[in-house]
């Protein structure tokens, strides 16, 4: 099958899941590292979304440096000694694995039914399944669902905040950060040896092989295709893809040229003197983080109230 | 008095009922004229697939560039890609344009649709938008695999319906291109941008 499916697997696989256990440290180094390079670019039309377009772009290189010289090379031979089977077999033995953290966040967003089938998909594959070796509850019509706490975030209202390019892993918002450190905490391969977690990475690069080379082959601006296509697909999976697409598609029809404009020249004329902006932004971005983390532990607060409700 | 006036009311209210039926019934038409379209270019699309190693590249090209032209409105969509940009342009330029990008639309398809291994389109549902428009949602069944959801956005031209915008799996193929087109040019100007869908066009036919 020849044919490239262009969003079909993950395309924050090269992203969020490697290395995410470094998260919290790299953003530390490079946001600090980052302010401390000099800024001599022209100040670009600036998208609200992604206020720190320009230390972003930077680690977005960075990244796939360390991508092109070192993960695919390692991937590749991966590829080339493993047979298919056993690639298979590692892919879903992972993939059972963040069933826990699915259906956690089943839960979480109060997804009863759905959080039920997806305990079974998990029981079923653990046992039938030989410990998730094979993925036997999708032949019995179990399909695996993609939840995480991110998504739990936005359906508790958290606001995605800025995106933001982390080192090692790629695509992120502010409210992804407390997102991931929670959906690495719930996920039982994170607290096993280097080794689980190298083969982890491995397979979890080897994965995502057809997006980045579909990246690419279509992208104009690999950085922006990689960020749109991100982000919209984080929104697709918050809302299940009942988003009302159409409606902001109409929009952008419509108004050829209206809105969008005004946002982009407001986000310009933010713009401070270029030597403290980067330390600006950085401390921007951190400010961002605790708050998304405030918002987080709001949401909790508001979640265990309203199930205290619900108990009454 | 009163009931006079209350009678005309109701009337009134009866006719813009009447109306409405009449409205919502010529909207459902114009839904089913919108899918129609979506499914011929869907026939086309997978047929060529079938016949796609033979064919090759160009051959596909060929084959794919009057159905690519004739059910998605480029030109709109060219413009509408480039945003306000469009204005700044000589007429010259946006032609330039529209010409490289209608390309660029039949050599991706050609690209990425190179063969066949029991690929079908289902169609799930239609939805009239706010302004007019139609959207098809439809999904690529692929064996062995997640399927795809295509959800096709058309707007009327003419007498006819046009595709203007395809999500796939959520993520929107115009707001993506817009997104990539209007940093390009606010960055590097028009020719970059001619010369980097060039370049594209390029790969496409060796890869």
């Amino acid at each position: 099958m020849a044919m490239s499916k262009p969003y079909s697997s993950n395309p924050d696989s090269k992203a969020l899941q490697i290395f995410r256990h470094l998260i919290i440290g790299s953003l530390t180094v490079a946001l600090v590292g980052c302010a401390a390079t000099k800024a001599n670019e022209q100040q670009i039309v600036k998208s609200k979304t992604d206020p720190y377009e320009n230390i972003n772009r930077k680690v977005y290189g960075f990244n796939d440096t360390v991508d092109n010289y070192v993960a695919e090379p390692i991937s590749n031979a991966y590829k080339k000694i493993t047979p298919q089977f056993v690639q298979t077999g590692v892919f879903n033995f992972f993939n059972n694995l963040k069933n826990i953290n699915v259906v956690i966040n089943d839960f979480l967003q109060g997804k009863f039914a759905q959080s039920a089938q997806d305990t079974g998909r998990f029981a079923i594959n653990s046992t039938v399944g030989v410990l998730g070796l094979f993925d036997v509850a999708k032949k019995v019509g179990l399909e695996q669902n993609n939840e995480d706490f991110d998504q739990t975030l936005a359906v508790w209202g958290v606001p995605k905040g800025s995106y933001l390019v982390i080192p090692f892993l790629g695509p992120t918002t502010t409210r992804g950060i407390p997102g991931a450190v929670v959906d690495t905490a719930t996920n039982p391969s994170s607290y096993v040896g280097a080794p689980v977690q190298l083969v982890s990475l491995l397979n979890t690069r080897a994965s995502a092989e057809g997006s980045l080379k579909f990246i690419d082959e279509a992208a104009l601006d690999p950085y922006v295709f990689t960020r749109e296509s991100f982000l919209q697909w984080r929104t697709s999976l918050a809302t299940d893809g009942k988003q009302e697409a159409s409606d902001f598609e109409d929009e952008l029809i419509e108004d050829d040229s209206g809105a969008k404009e005004a946002v982009n020249k407001q986000g310009s004329s933010l713009g401070l003197t270029a030597g403290d902006k980067k330390f600006e932004q950085a401390a921007n971005a951190f400010k961002n983080v605790a708050l998304s983390f405030e918002q987080t532990a709001k949401s909790f607060e508001d979640a265990s109230n309203k199930a205290a409700t619900l108990k009454k | 008095m009163g009931m006079v006036l209350y009678m005309k009311k109701l009337t009134v209210i009866f006719i813009l009922c009447l109306l409405g039926i009449a409205n919502s019934q010529a909207e459902t038409e114009s839904g089913a004229n919108a899918r129609q379209l979506v499914e011929k270019f869907q026939s086309e699309l997978l047929a060529v697939m079938k016949n796609g190693k033979q064919l090759g590249y160009s051959g596909r090209y060929d084959k794919l560039y009057d159905p690519v032209t004739s059910s998605h409105d480029l030109t709109k969509i060219a413009r509408i890609v480039i945003g306000k940009e469009w204005e700044k342009l000589t007429e010259e330029q946006q032609q330039k344009l529209v010409d490289v990008f209608t390309k660029l639309s039949v050599a991706s398809y050609a690209h990425n649709f190179k063969d066949f291994s029991g690929e079908s389109f289902t169609f799930d549902s239609l939805e009239e938008t706010a302004r007019g428009g139609v959207v098809v949602h439809a999904h690529l069944s692929v064996p062995d695999d997640k399927d795809v959801k295509f959800d096709y956005m058309l707007k009327e031209k003419g007498t006819s319906w046009r595709i203007i915008n395809i999500i796939a799996n959520g993520v929107s193929d115009l707001a993506l291109k817009r997104s990539e087109y209007t940093t390009i040019l606010q960055r590097e100007g028009f020719d970059a941008l001619i010369a980097k869908i060039n370049e594209k066009i390029d790969t496409y036919s060796k890869l």
